[in-house]
Parts: structure tokens; C-alpha cells; sequence
């Protein structure tokens, strides 16, 4: 997963000149990108794993158990994702001008 | 991910904890067996377990140096030990003083062993749990 810490992004932003804040902005996006990607994939392994213990070709339950973990993990830390990058853009925009 | 290793960890030493409980079930289900396909009486089987270093053997190298490793089992060994003689000059299998070779298996052994295998499965599951835990404590450092 690429780097998003406050830090880093802020670094980004002070040496961002007008040409070069459209890559810092996909950076940002391809991060996130990136990282629900992760989270889609986890679940549709879940999805399988769950698929294929019905079917009888498991050989382990505790696998199928964790790997619904962590997709259950993955989905929990995007949607703390979610709630902190639509809680930055409300403070954005109670910004006064 | 640091938590999905702890994961992985566990996980193989479940898998090797349910083939050492086949093993004992198949210990215990010829307790009595007198018959082989090899010939003679059943033999006692035993699990053989090693640290693994795959899959996450390279990926730690560099930063724990191996300190963490999961198991497998590499081997299913067959006991050497000689079959117990029983005197049941009944027995289809008996030799001409009447003694039969019954499989060498102690049952209090492999009861003992079967709850140790019990055992060491429940305590990967709360590493499981613990780890999962620790993650969703995580998570709660935002809200």
C-alpha cells in the first residue's frame, strides 16, 4: 500500500508546483484505488472460500473462517477510510472564504 | 500485512494439529486390527512436525530474521516398535503357541495425545481471536 500519511501528503503538497499538483492528485486516487481494490478482492476470496466449502472441495474449515475475517478486517478499515475522508471534506467545506 | 501473518502462522498450525488428529482417530479406529495390507498387525503412526519457512520465510528475512515460523507436517512416521503378543489361541491370526500381534497402541496415549492436539488447535484459534482483536481495537482509534 503507498504511503498516506499526513506527512508524506503534506510534504507533496508543499513541493507541488501548479504543473505538478495533478500527479500528486493521482497519487492520492491511486492509493485509494489501490487499497479498495485490496478490499474487493479479499471479499471475493471469502466468497470463494465459502463457495467451495459448500461444495465439499474445502480441506480446512478454520481457512474458510479466516479468510472471512479478513475480508470481515478489510471492510471495517475501508469504511473507516470512508468516514474519515468525508469528514475531511466537510471541514473543507465549512471553511470560511 | 503484520496482523494477516499472525494469521498465516496460526492457520498452519491448525492444519497440523487436525492431520495429527486424523492420525490418532486412525490409531484408535485399529486399535484391534489385526490385518494389514503390508502384513502383520496395524503399527502405531506418529506425526512428524518442522518450522516451516514458506511462504513468509523470505519476507521476514529481512526483517525479523526468521523469528516468527509457522509448522507443517513432513512426515507421518510408522512406530517400530514390536506388536504386542496376546495369548488367544481363538483368534483366526493365532500362531501355533497361540499368540496373537495386536497393534502397538497404548489407548491412555492416544487419548493424551488427542486432547494435547485439542489443546494446542484452540489455543491457535484465540491467537486468531487476539490478533483479530488487536485489529479491530485499531480501528477504533478514529472514532
Amino acid at each position: 500500500m503507498k504511503d498516506i500519511t499526513l506527512v508524506s501528503q503534506l510534504q507533496s503538497l508543499q513541493s507541488s508546483r501548479p504543473e505538478a499538483a495533478p500527479k500528486a492528485a493521482a497519487g492520492f486516487a491511486e492509493a485509494l484505488g489501490q487499497a479498495i481494490q485490496d478490499v474487493n478482492r479479499q471479499q471475493v476470496e471469502a466468497d470463494q472460500a465459502v463457495q467451495k466449502l459448500q461444495t465439499g472441495g474445502a480441506e480446512n474449515l478454520h481457512e474458510v473462517m479466516i479468510a472471512m475475517e479478513k475480508a470481515d478486517i478489510s471492510l471495517r478499515l475501508t469504511v473507516q477510510m470512508r468516514n474519515k475522508i468525508v469528514d475531511a471534506y466537510q471541514e473543507i467545506m465549512r471553511m470560511q472564504v | 500485512m503484520d496482523l494477516f501473518d499472525s494469521f498465516k502462522i496460526a492457520s498452519s498450525a491448525m492444519k497440523a494439529q487436525r492431520i495429527r488428529l486424523n492420525t490418532i482417530s486412525s490409531n484408535l479406529a485399529n486399535i484391534e486390527t489385526t490385518r494389514t495390507p503390508e502384513g502383520g498387525p496395524y503399527r502405531k503412526r506418529a506425526v512428524v512436525f518442522q518450522s516451516s519457512e514458506t511462504p513468509f520465510g523470505q519476507q521476514l528475512e529481512q526483517s525479523l530474521k526468521g523469528a516468527e515460523q509457522g509448522v507443517e507436517v513432513t512426515a507421518i512416521q510408522v512406530s517400530q516398535e514390536p506388536p504386542k503378543m496376546v495369548h488367544n489361541p481363538s483368534h483366526p491370526d493365532a500362531d501355533e503357541q497361540g499368540f496373537v500381534a495386536m497393534p502397538n497402541i497404548n489407548l491412555l496415549e492416544e487419548m493424551a495425545d488427542m486432547t494435547s492436539a485439542t489443546r494446542a488447535y484452540e489455543a491457535n484459534v484465540t491467537v486468531i481471536k487476539s490478533a483479530k482483536r488487536m485489529a479491530l481495537k485499531a480501528l477504533e482509534i478514529g472514532s
